[in-house]
């Protein structure tokens, strides 16, 4: 194959647009490919097509309101986004949140992540062909979406974090669904690797496919499930403990060639690891009030600046927030993982086939509102 | 050999994941026949809003003050309001939403200084005309009171 690709004139090659609405781009994302027959000689991510501008509507309206926005960043996780912003500026404003309330977003924000992952994993084999398993993950998530819906309200956008708080209490029946649900996860696992871990068709499609190596992670700043399949133990969660995770005994599962197969294995393991977080979370709950005394409906941090990075499913992600002591942000900056793990495709995507290219669009798991936002 | 072993453990691999959906056929359905059959609701269930009606007063507790107007981040919330007597306070005589606006946050809700607002069980809200969204709630609630 080298020597086809050192031809010195290349007269055959095409263009083709993969989306803006092919079902496997997850969303509005359009990718450039060159062609030369069936192999990718050049690829070119063009995004921006879902941009609402929440980083400047960050900038106008006071924090407290912006936090509807942020689950609409990631709709996937958006419980780990309102997470993440509710840490930042209680990190810039001096809001210290009462201990259950750390514990309940911690199970929240874990369940969420699992939610997110399960529906990677069903949409990941719907690209590769496979339809039972996306069914069957559903019917798990379900029981995600009805346990955050029963303390939050809502089923994808939660807006459930406050400034020194959540908005509703955890009850008995919600730590007795949630223990439920994840004995039910566990007892799924071997369904799953039974249907697609051990698939013959799926291990073909996805072992040494789309190789993401250490080097090449560093410089797209590729971070996540993808680079932890790289075999970089890199996870907030452990680096830089935020909130209560470092009272938690959890593993940074890693990976070791970086190719499909292992950012696979890493998700697996990834939710296993959360049950763990959460089981553990919810032996440790301590009994007291779930936010401050007074609402904050309108904090109004010191001047000031606040750079706060969590791990969300998909990765590093990041709030940086400018205060200049009013309500409202001076500047409200998102750093979201997609956007690297998006851009390292045009070095992942040369020389593969472009059936490849769909198996491995769908292995970094993007979310293009997020990139877009 | 190494091609014979993959043939075999492969073709073994397809017949535990028909084992797997076989398995699943005779699992209970797990699917809500909707419209046949409904689920209940969560008690934290965000419909629009609407305003709440106290059993003391038999009326509605807004004063118009037009917080939850300020909080509210999408504005939806135009409310109006006048004074019934000289000394007392204002009463809000008009309350309209733009439903399809609302991101369904709850900050007004939370906010409300007299705890009129709450969040409806309405889930069937569809409509032709994105009119249908926009609701007075001061007009909702005498409506449904008679
Ligand atoms: S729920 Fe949020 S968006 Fe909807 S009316 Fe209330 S404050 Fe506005
Ligand atoms: S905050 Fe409450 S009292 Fe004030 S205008 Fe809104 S509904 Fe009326």
């Amino acid at each position: 194959m080298a020597e086809h690709f050192a031809e010195p004139v290349r007269q055959h090659l095409y263009s083709l647009n993969l989306g803006p609405q092919h079902p496997s781009t997850h969303g509005v994302l359009r990718i450039l490919l060159t062609l030369d027959g069936e192999y990718i000689v050049e690829a070119d991510p063009v995004i921006g097509y879902g941009h609402r501008g929440h980083e400047k509507m960050g900038e106008n309206r006071t924090y407290l309101q912006f936090m509807p926005n942020t689950s609409r960043i990631d709709y996937l996780s958006g419980l780990l986004f309102n997470h993440g912003f509710c840490l930042a500026v209680e990190k810039l404003a001096g809001i210290e949140p009462p201990e259950r309330a750390r514990y309940i977003r911690v199970i929240c924000a874990e369940l969420n992540r699992i939610s997110s992952h399960l529906l990677w994993f069903g949409t990941y084999l719907m690209d590769l062909g496979a339809f039972t398993p996306f069914l069957y993950c559903f019917d798990d998530r379900e029981n995600i979406l009805d346990i955050l819906d029963r303390v939050s309200g809502s089923r994808l956008t939660y807006s459930y974090c406050r400034f020194g708080g959540v908005t509703r209490d955890i009850d008995d029946v919600f730590i007795e669904q949630t223990r439920a649900f994840v004995k039910r996860l566990r007892s799924r696992w071997k369904d799953y690797h039974n249907l697609v871990t051990k698939n013959v068709i799926f291990i073909h499609r996805t072992r040494d496919v789309g190789v993401i190596d250490k080097d090449l992670a560093r410089r797209f700043g590729v971070t996540g499930p993808n680079l932890r399949a790289a075999g970089v133990p890199f996870d907030m969660r452990k680096v830089e403990p935020y909130e209560v995770y470092d009272r938690f005994d959890f593993q940074i599962p890693v990976g070791e060639k970086g190719d499909a197969l292992d950012r696979y294995r890493v998700r697996l393991e990834e939710m296993e690891q959360s049950c763990r977080i959460i089981e553990q979370a919810l032996d440790q709950l301590p009994d007291g009030p779930y936010r401050q005394e007074r609402v904050r409906l309108k904090v109004k941090p010191p001047r000031g600046e606040v750079y706060f990075a969590f791990e969300s499913a998909r990765g590093l992600t990041a709030y940086y927030l400018v205060s200049d002591g009013s309500p409202y942000p001076y500047r409200c900056h998102v750093r979201v993982p997609s956007f690297g793990n998006l851009h390292c495709l045009t070095e992942v995507f040369r020389e593969t086939l472009v059936a490849d290219a769909i198996s491995i669009l769908g292995s970094i798991d993007i979310v293009v509102p997020e990139i877009d936002r | 050999m190494g091609y014979w072993k993959d043939i075999v453990v492969g073709g073994w691999s397809l017949v535990e994941g028909m084992k797997v959906t076989g398995r699943a056929l005779f699992k209970p359905v797990v699917t809500v026949q909707y419209p046949r059959q409904r689920l209940e609701l969560s008690p934290a269930y965000r419909g629009h809003i609407e305003l709440k009606v106290f059993p003391e007063t038999g009326t509605h507790g807004c004063i118009a003050c037009g917080t939850c107007q300020r909080v509210c981040p999408s504005g939806v919330i135009k409310v109006q309001g006048v004074k019934q007597h000289a000394r007392g306070g204002k009463v809000a005589t008009h309350y309209v939403i733009d439903f399809t606006r609302c991101s369904l946050c709850g900050l007004c809700v939370e906010s409300c200084p007299t705890q009129t607002l709450q969040f409806s069980t309405e889930y069937e809200m569809e409509g032709p005309s994105r009119w249908d969204g926009v609701v007075d709630l001061v007009t909702r609630m005498e409506e449904s009171r008679s």
